[in-house]
């Protein structure tokens, strides 16, 4: 009953929550991501063991994103949350070029997910502001990001503790959730 | 029948004597006439020599028949033979020279039916050989086309292979450019809103900026009428220094006449002087005597007060003594008393009376003293009264000489004071013109100088305030410069911002013209590339089309070849059968020619006949080698067709294929498209909750022991530390969040289906018992802070 009415309600005021998440390999910066996407501030993180989850408002649009701890042991788990999910933000760390190839197996290992075929895929090349950091177009190619087919993704350079390319990225997502609309 | 024979033999005969024309006969050539002639012999057939060649069977039958006649009217006849043998001879060399004739004649009609057949022959050849090359020709027409084609088709399977590779070039090109078109349109947009935004500001800074430019020039205005006011006040002021000047000059001559009288004033003075030095020299002399006077009453004067002092002192000395001896007889009296009241004191009497004795005889000496001092006194006081008689003598002289000199000196001063008063009139005259002119100076000087201090004060006030003011536009001017200096700054950083972000756009725009660009370019090579596809396509199909007029045409040759070769067997069977007739019939004819010699004259004529039945069967049977050459022209013609029909057919059926794979491209690029344009506008209905958990609850199992067999303890403290968060989310947050957790919940705890399914339907009943969502915004949670405390 209760249900139904409120599907109404939000089917009225075009309030759908957009679901988000946000993965990637451990110590890239999701949760500072999440946080500073929330908040606006840089916020001390430890290591999540487990997820974060949180409702953040951009352009009228609300979205519930979804802050998996990223760490190997429990990366398994992250298949647990695909289903309904709009959007993933894969969050890599531009400076790791070590782990850049487990972090491609990873992406890849969850783009094959059928529950994911839908999403559309954000990137962001985070920690832009080291002095060593790879280039979007080196960490697409990379990632293999133009190989992908049936996927509409699109790769920014981010630094989640100077708040740069957050807003570019997030205005692009919002207007791809509303193009697919 | 017979008749013409006759005839025939008559005409011969009288022919026959020709000269030389026996002679002319060769054996060989009469033996051969007699044989054919032999053969050729039949009454009949002399008759049915126009005859066709069919009848020649049933003729056969009948010239039997009719030979069997003529064997009996031969026996008959033999007697007329022999009777006719001369003629006969006669005949024979008639027959023979006929024969010869005939013989040349039919040398002659078969050397032409040679000649005619080489010719045919070689009609024939040439005509194959002109075929054969025109078949070569095309046959090599064929094979260049066939090559072209094997070329054009290595051609169009490269450039179909470049073509699909474009293809996926262009898909990539095209969900590049797609970004970036997305990505520039992003900037172009942000780009544009800034522009805007700066091009406000801008507007604004230049309305600003026109309005402090307006305030400008007002303050410039009123400042250049401040300027004007002050330079007429300048040339106010300038006005008044000439007049101050004028004023100068006049006072200056003033102050030279002035100067003049003070000359002679000065001159009036020194007269004065010298006078005055005279009528003090008069006063010095005067004064000396004055003096004199003075020190002599100053003496007397000091003597009076000395005797004065003496005087005074003696009588206070006087007094002073009397004091004592009051005092002391005070005492005594009082001792006196004393010693009356204590008569006991004898003792200290005596010591008072005998202090007593000695006080009265100091007084006694006192008074002695005192007496003499008077005495002296006395004494010194005469002689300072005979001093002071001396003294008031001199004083008297003194006087009269002072007199004397007073009225000296009073005289002098009447003349000094008379002098004094001239020259008081003079310079009082002077004076009073000084005094008169200097005050009109004055009052001019003063009304000038008034009017100057009031102009100045004016001038000073206007100057104060055109200063004030101009200070006041100056600050407003250097604020408005510093304003503008500002807005100009703010301006030409906003135009280098913009002239950069123009360059940005322009840059951005020349990237996506290029991109553009490059994808008409690609767009144009595919479409050149699908033109010489279709161009090719249609070379093919004109190739095909003019392989099956070729095949057409061949079929058409190889059937009129067919008739040929037919219609030559056909000749060749007849030919057969004519020689074998003709054989038969020679044979029957050689025994004939032996029986009926007799009828040689109708066999001759029945031999001319045959000659031209035979000419006929030649003319026949000549066609025969060429149309097997034909034939075998033909047979190689055919095969080289077939095979050619068969490259035909398999660069037809590749074609085909290559049209196949080109068909099935494009349909996949129109799905690609469609697929694109879909995802592109189709929303997913992500609304509906989907239950797929099959068998995703034990795969993440197995690779987390896969993954962490290395360190498994501290994978399942990790595990252990992970299953506590997600449940403890589980149980804190909202249930569309918690929707979203029933899965990594009984992954964790290896729930089955069925407890899974409770609890979402637990958590569905929940979620639609108390329906709005509560909304707890703001609140943060997880990690950082305490996770939140909201139950439904």
């Amino acid at each position: 009953m209760g249900g139904f009415f409120s599907t109404i309600f939000s089917s009225l005021f075009g309030t759908r929550e957009m679901r988000i998440l946000i993965l990637g390999l451990d110590g890239a910066g999701k949760t500072t991501i999440l946080y500073r996407l929330q908040v606006g501030e840089v916020v001390t993180t430890i290591p999540t063991i487990g997820f974060n989850v949180e409702t953040v408002t951009y352009k009228n649009l609300k979205f519930q994103v979804w802050d998996l701890g990223g760490q190997t042991s429990i990366r398994p788990y992250w298949r647990c949350y695909y289903s309904n999910t709009d959007a993933v933000i894969y969050v890599v760390d531009s400076c790791d070029r070590d782990r850049i190839g487990t972090s491609k197996s990873e992406l890849v290992a969850m783009l094959e997910e059928e529950e994911l075929k839908k999403a559309i895929l954000v990137v962001f090349a985070n920690k832009q502001d080291m002095e060593q950091a790879m280039t979007p177009t080196e960490m697409a190619n990379a990632l293999g990001l133009p190989a992908l087919k049936d996927r509409k993704w699109q790769i920014f350079k981010t630094s989640a503790t100077k708040g740069t390319g957050l807003d570019e990225a997030m205005e692009w997502l919002v207007e791809a959730l509303k193009s697919r609309q | 029948m017979f008749a013409k024979l006759k005839k025939k033999i008559a005409e011969e005969a009288a022919i026959a004597p020709r000269p030389g024309g026996a002679a002319r006969i060769p054996r060989s050539v009469s033996k051969e006439s007699i044989t054919s002639a032999g053969a050729d012999s039949g009454d009949d057939f002399a008759s049915d020599g126009s005859s066709s060649r069919e009848d020649l069977s049933s003729q056969l039958f009948r010239r039997n028949e009719q030979i069997r006649k003529l064997e009996v009217k031969l026996s008959d006849y033999a007697d007329q033979i022999r009777n006719l043998q001369k003629i006969k001879e006669k005949l024979e060399n008639a027959l023979e020279k006929h024969q010869d004739s005939s013989m040349r004649k039919f040398q002659e009609q078969n050397e032409a039916h040679q000649a005619s057949r080489a010719k045919m022959a070689e009609g024939m050849a040439l005509a194959l050989e002109k075929k054969d090359q025109e078949w070569m020709e095309k046959l090599g027409q064929i094979e260049k086309e066939k090559k072209m084609l094997e070329t054009q088709l290595q051609e169009m399977r490269e450039q179909s292979l470049n073509l699909f590779q474009k293809r996926d070039e262009i898909d990539e090109l095209e969900g590049f450019q797609q970004q970036e078109i997305a990505k520039v349109k992003h900037m172009l947009l942000k780009k544009e809103e800034s522009l805007s935004k700066t091009a406000q500001e801008l507007e604004a800074c230049t309305r600003e900026l026109t309005h402090t430019r307006e305030v400008l020039q007002d303050a410039s205005d009123e400042s250049s009428g401040l300027r004007k006011d002050l330079q007429e006040l300048q040339q106010q002021f300038l006005e008044l220094e000439a007049q101050r000047d004028e004023l100068m000059t006049a006072e200056t001559n003033a102050e030279n006449k002035i100067t003049a009288l003070e000359l002679r004033e000065q001159e009036l003075q020194t007269v004065i002087q010298q006078l005055s030095v005279d009528l003090q020299n008069a006063r010095v002399a005067g004064s000396g005597c004055e003096k004199r006077l003075e020190m002599i009453q100053a003496e007397h004067e000091s003597l009076k007060v000395e005797y004065e002092q003496h005087k005074q002192k003696m009588t206070f000395e006087f007094a002073e003594r009397n004091k004592l001896t009051e005092q002391l007889q005070e005492k005594v009296s009082s001792l006196e008393k004393k010693l009356e009241r204590n008569l006991s004191g004898d003792e200290h009497v005596q010591e008072l009376l005998k202090e007593k004795a000695t006080l009265e005889q100091k007084l006694d000496e006192t008074r002695q003293q005192l007496v003499t001092d008077r005495m002296h006194h006395s004494e010194t006081v005469n002689y300072l009264e005979t001093q002071n008689k001396e003294l008031e003598q001199k004083v008297q002289i003194a006087t009269e000489a002072l007199k004397k000199s007073k009225e000296a000196a009073a005289e002098q001063d009447l003349k000094i004071r008379k002098l004094q008063t001239d020259l008081e009139d003079d310079i009082s005259k002077l004076q009073q013109q000084i005094l008169s002119e200097k005050h009109q100076y004055d009052q001019k000087v003063t009304g000038l100088e008034s009017q100057i201090t009031a102009l100045e004060t004016a001038w000073e006030f206007d100057k104060t305030a055109a200063q004030h003011k101009i200070s006041q536009l100056e600050k407003e001017n250097e604020n408005l410069h510093g304003s503008r200096e500002e807005y100009e700054s703010s301006l030409k950083k906003q135009e280098s911002e913009l002239n950069r972000l123009k360059n940005e756009l322009s840059s951005r725009e020349t990237v996506s013209i290029e991109i553009a660009k490059a994808l008409e370019e690609t767009r144009k090579q595919r479409e050149e590339l699908q033109q010489q596809v279709s161009h090719l396509s249609s070379l093919i199909k004109e190739k095909d089309q003019l392989i099956d007029e070729k095949c057409d045409m061949l079929l058409k040759q190889k059937e009129e070849l067919d008739q040929l070769s037919q219609e030559h067997e056909a000749a060749l069977l007849q030919m057969h059968q004519l020689q074998s007739d003709i054989e038969a019939s020679n044979s029957r004819a050689a025994e004939k020619e032996e029986m009926a010699r007799k009828e040689i004259g109708e066999l001759k004529l029945q031999v001319s006949e045959l000659e031209e039945l035979s000419r006929t069967l030649n003319n026949k049977h000549l066609p025969s080698p060429e149309n097997r050459v034909m034939e075998q022209n033909g047979e190689v013609a055919a095969a080289g067709i077939i095979q050619l029909q068969k490259d035909n057919r398999e660069l037809e059926q590749q074609i085909a294929e290559k049209n196949k794979m080109i068909k099935q491209l494009q349909q996949r690029m129109t799905e690609l498209k469609k697929t694109l344009q879909k995802e592109l506008k189709i929303r997913p209905d992500s609304e509906v909750p989907e239950v797929r958990e099959k068998a995703n609850s034990e795969v993440p199992n197995a690779s987390v022991t896969v993954t962490n067999n290395s360190d498994l303890n501290d994978s399942r403290e990790i595990n252990f530390e992970y299953l506590k968060h997600v449940v403890l989310k589980f149980m804190s947050c909202r249930e569309s969040e918690a929707f979203h957790l029933i899965k990594a919940v009984s992954v964790l705890l290896n729930f089955s289906q069925e407890e899974e399914n409770m609890l979402k339907e637990t958590l569905e009943y929940k979620m639609s018992w108390f329906g709005s969502k509560p909304s707890p915004k703001g609140s943060i949670r997880p990690s950082i802070s305490s996770p939140r405390t909201l139950w439904p």
